[in-house]
């Protein structure tokens, strides 16, 4: 393998392995054995049998740096590593589930309960141990091969290969949703989609694989009209607004394209979207680390139920709680959101002297002791403790019933959305939005310039609080009833997931991160119990493959990208000296060196 | 307090950290319209006294007058809206915020529009950001075409090592200061652009009306800008007087030549 040594393709082949390993332990393989994506033939679990030694591969093949120099793989090696790898994987997983086998599936399966013969036959290709382990062999060096391809392949064949395979993916694992959406317009796709299998049908799938590489071929050989593209849409501003508009139009016509079920998952996304719009504000544009967010949801949520008359729930019945109103909806949630701001002034004064690790550790302690109250007794005759509340207003308007109906309830959020985008969009382009990014960047400098911390800091508190309060009481207008165990920390962690997997300081980023985070497991079912495993393994990718987030705000990928810009050409001919004037990696002798002032 | 008051006046501060005594009873006093150079060793207390009138240190012990009104316990945007600018020793810019930018947010201590105003663009906050702009720009001006035309709209982090101290600097004047407090601006500057800067220092003067207070090591720009010479060792002060006067003074000699060990 000359250039990339044995032990590495050793390394990472049973690494490949461990990865096999785990995902049958936790029942990956039995759960998706039979999702058809392609054909019959085609299935997410088998493709997620490849899918270690690929990932293996694809690590191994990655260019080395040397010398200052990068060196690559061609193509011919980069296979043979990548089919290596494979091998390895193949075998050293033959060799697990061949010992599995010997050992005695019942026996493991008391501690890894989803390990059965199931999963035998499955890895086995029902021919049992050791036959069918060739089959298992077989599919990790394709999938290092592929792995292998996808490093070390010319960048011509490289991209319409990847993208052609990733739509086509990305069609067969939205095998629920497009079928139905194309019957609501009136289109039928037998081609596309196999009524057998409800997944696509080979003829389908070679269509959208050849569609998409050509169109990838197309977009990167027309390098003319894409700049102009993007230039009318950047400089234009009647573009950019036409692309808001069909933004809109597409935003408004979904719900009636997709049914009341997929509709319903639109609502949930739409409640994230609000409060990853507003934990953005705190964290993305100030930069203060909040993981304690969940206790505006809550506030939203109960403050929401509390003004509109719910009830509390206990054993002997309905009762009325001790403070509360019967306000309509449309005026409580004004009230709500500015109650909630005051919160965030609350929680934001105690902690304005901690940074970083810190005021992450306080904001989680302070999240945490909301859902505790909410659940204690002692705020049982207020909230409605373990048992909660219910009969929280149905929101109804114009004829609207957003609690009963999912299509109504996308498009309140949806009005409420909107909003907060555009206070969001807002505040970002103004002198405040300009003091948070300064107070992120640095913040001893920005207080050293004028800028009053103490104040922009409270100011992103209280308007993400605000926000964050709008989709708690979207949330309790929903469901029309609430519980202490909706308001846990883990919607802290998802709200900061939905951010940060979108490019942190990116409202359009908060939008895709709430659609891949939360619309993905709700419109896949079968993913629902393995939500957590996704949001880890998603963030863990975007961290690796793309740290500044699916769509980046501007100033933060400068803050992660190397860019070198040629300066002062202008003073290097006057003087004749070589300025030493390269792009220097962000922050370095900038923010990194300090010592005169601390 | 009976003597016609100083612009910026310290008495008796002193500024420790554990057991090293960074400052201690330092007295100076820097009057308006004056360029005050402070010189001395490494370690001398110098930048430290920056941080002290600028608010980013509390000092243990003595009083920072300016217009004859304590700022100590000030919060560091308290002491620049009063009218103190700052530059720092190795540069702090926001290097991921555009040129301009970078000199805008010089501005907004200087600008009022709140929340409502930002959401709904009223008209005078949209008054208020052209403002913002035109002076930041006015700011940039200030060091001719370095920092002008197309590089406003490149992230501070590209700049070269100089403008990055230029616009440092601009972005110090935008914050519209009575005095400005340069900390080694020369730096890291070949001797062509340490000529222009000082022409700049004296023009901060001359031009904006600025009192300026500048830490420098290079002996040129110091006998080039200064009325007067103040000299600082083992965070006191030593000597002062014009430039002459102070570089020939023993103790100073002492200082930097050193006629014992120094530890």
């Amino acid at each position: 393998m000359g250039e990339v040594g044995t032990r590495r393709i050793l390394f990472a082949g049973l690494f490949g392995a461990a990865g096999a390993v785990y995902l049958a332990l936790v029942g990956l393989y039995t759960r998706f054995a039979d999702l058809e994506l392609v054909g019959e033939q085609v299935t997410l679990g088998r493709l997620l049998l490849a899918a270690p030694a690929l990932v293996a591969a694809y690590a191994v093949t990655k260019p080395r740096v040397a010398g200052g120099e990068r060196h690559m793989l061609g193509l011919a090696p980069g296979l043979a590593v990548g089919a290596a790898t494979g091998v390895v994987t193949g075998v050293a997983f033959s060799a697990a589930v061949w010992f599995a086998d010997w050992f005695g599936v019942d026996r493991i399966r008391e501690v890894f309960i989803q390990v059965s013969t199931v999963l035998i036959d499955f890895l086995t290709l029902d021919k049992g141990v050791p036959a069918g382990l060739l089959y298992l062999i077989v599919l990790s060096v394709a999938g290092g091969l592929v792995g292998g391809f996808a490093r070390t392949a010319p960048v011509e064949v490289r991209r319409p290969a990847t993208v052609g395979l990733v739509a086509v993916f990305s069609l067969a694992m939205l095998q629920r949703i497009i079928p139905i959406m194309l019957i609501q317009l009136g289109i039928t796709a037998d081609w596309l989609y196999s009524p057998a299998t409800g997944g696509l049908s080979w003829f389908g799938a070679a269509i959208v694989f050849a569609v998409a590489a050509a169109a990838s071929v197309l977009w990167s050989r027309a390098h003319e009209p894409r700049e102009r593209i993007r230039k009318t849409v950047q400089e234009a501003p009647a573009a950019k607004l036409g692309l808001l508009v069909v933004l809109l139009a597409v935003a408004s016509i979904l719900p009636l394209l997709l049914g009341s079920v997929i509709s319903e998952v639109l609502g949930q996304v739409m409640i994230y979207v609000l409060l990853g719009i507003g934990l953005n504000i705190v964290v993305g544009y100030a930069g203060l680390l909040d993981l304690g967010y969940v206790a505006f949801f809550a506030f939203g949520a109960y403050t929401t139920a509390l003004l509109t008359g719910a009830f509390l729930n206990t054993t002997t019945g309905a009762v009325e709680p001790v403070l509360g109103a019967d306000l309509n909806f449309y005026v409580a949630v004004w009230i709500v959101a500015l109650l909630a701001a005051g919160v965030g002034l609350l929680i934001g004064a105690p902690v304005l002297r901690l940074r970083g690790d810190y005021l992450a550790i306080v904001t989680l302690g302070l999240g945490e002791i909301v859902s505790v109250i909410t659940a204690s007794k002692w705020a049982q005759p207020l909230v409605g403790g373990p048992q909660g509340m219910r009969g929280v207003s149905k929101a109804e308007i114009f004829g609207l019933n957003p609690q009963d109906n999912a299509q109504h309830f996308y498009y309140l959020a949806l009005a409420f959305v909107i909003l907060a985008l555009f206070i969001s969009w807002r505040l970002s382009t103004s002198r405040i939005g300009r003091a948070w990014t300064a107070m992120r960047e640095d913040e001893q400098v920005a207080d050293a310039m004028g800028v009053s911390t103490i104040k922009f800091k409270l100011l992103a508190f209280a308007m993400g609080g605000a926000i964050g309060s709008l989709g708690g009481a979207l949330f309790a207008v929903s469901l029309g009833s609430l519980t202490p165990t909706s308001f846990e920390v883990l919607v802290s962690i998802t709200a900061l997931a939905v951010v940060v997997l979108g490019g942190l300081g990116s409202l359009p980023g908060v939008v895709v991160g709430a659609m891949v985070l939360i619309g993905l497991p709700g419109l896949l079912r079968e993913f629902e119990e393995y939500r957590l495993l996704i949001y880890g393994g998603a963030l863990v990718a975007i961290m690796v493959l793309r740290p500044q987030g699916l769509i980046p705000n501007v100033r933060r990928s400068r803050e992660l990208k190397e860019e070198e810009v040629e300066q002062d050409a202008w003073a290097k001919t006057l003087s004749g000296e070589r300025e030493a004037v390269v792009g220097v990696v962000p922050g370095a002798g900038l923010g990194g060196d300090r010592e005169d002032l601390e | 307090m009976s003597e016609p008051a100083h612009l910026l006046e310290l008495s008796g501060v002193a500024k420790h950290f554990g057991g090293l005594y960074a400052l201690s009873g330092l007295d100076l006093h820097v009057d308006s319209g004056e360029i005050v150079s402070v010189i001395g060793p490494n370690g001398a207390g110098k930048s430290t006294m920056f941080n002290v009138v600028t608010g980013l240190y509390p000092p243990d012990d003595g009083d920072v007058r300016f217009r004859d009104e304590s700022i100590v316990g000030l919060a560091p945007n308290r002491v620049t809206r009063l009218g103190i600018a700052r530059t720092f020793q190795t540069v702090h810019l926001f290097p991921n915020m555009t040129v301009l930018e970078n000199a805008m947010v010089g501005q907004n201590c200087r600008a009022k529009s709140g929340v409502v105003g930002s959401v709904l663009r009223l008209p005078s906050t949209r008054n208020e950001e052209e403002r913002i702009r035109a002076r930041a720009q006015e700011c940039l001006e200030f060091f001719g075409s370095r920092l002008a035309g197309y590089r406003q709209e490149q992230a501070a982090f590209s700049l070269s090592y100089a403008n990055r101290r230029r616009l440092e600097m601009a972005r110090a004047l935008a914050t519209d200061p009575v005095m400005i407090l340069l900390d080694e601006p020369t730096a890291g500057m070949n001797p062509r652009e340490t000529l222009e800067l000082r022409d700049h220092i004296v023009r901060m003067r001359d031009v904006l009306g600025l009192t300026v207070l500048v830490i420098e090591h290079d002996m040129r720009v110091v006998k080039g800008v200064s009325d007067r010479v103040v000299a600082l060792d083992y965070g006191r002060k030593i000597a002062e007087g014009t430039y002459e006067e102070v570089a020939n003074d023993p103790q100073v000699i002492e200082a930097y030549l050193g006629t014992k060990a120094v530890g």
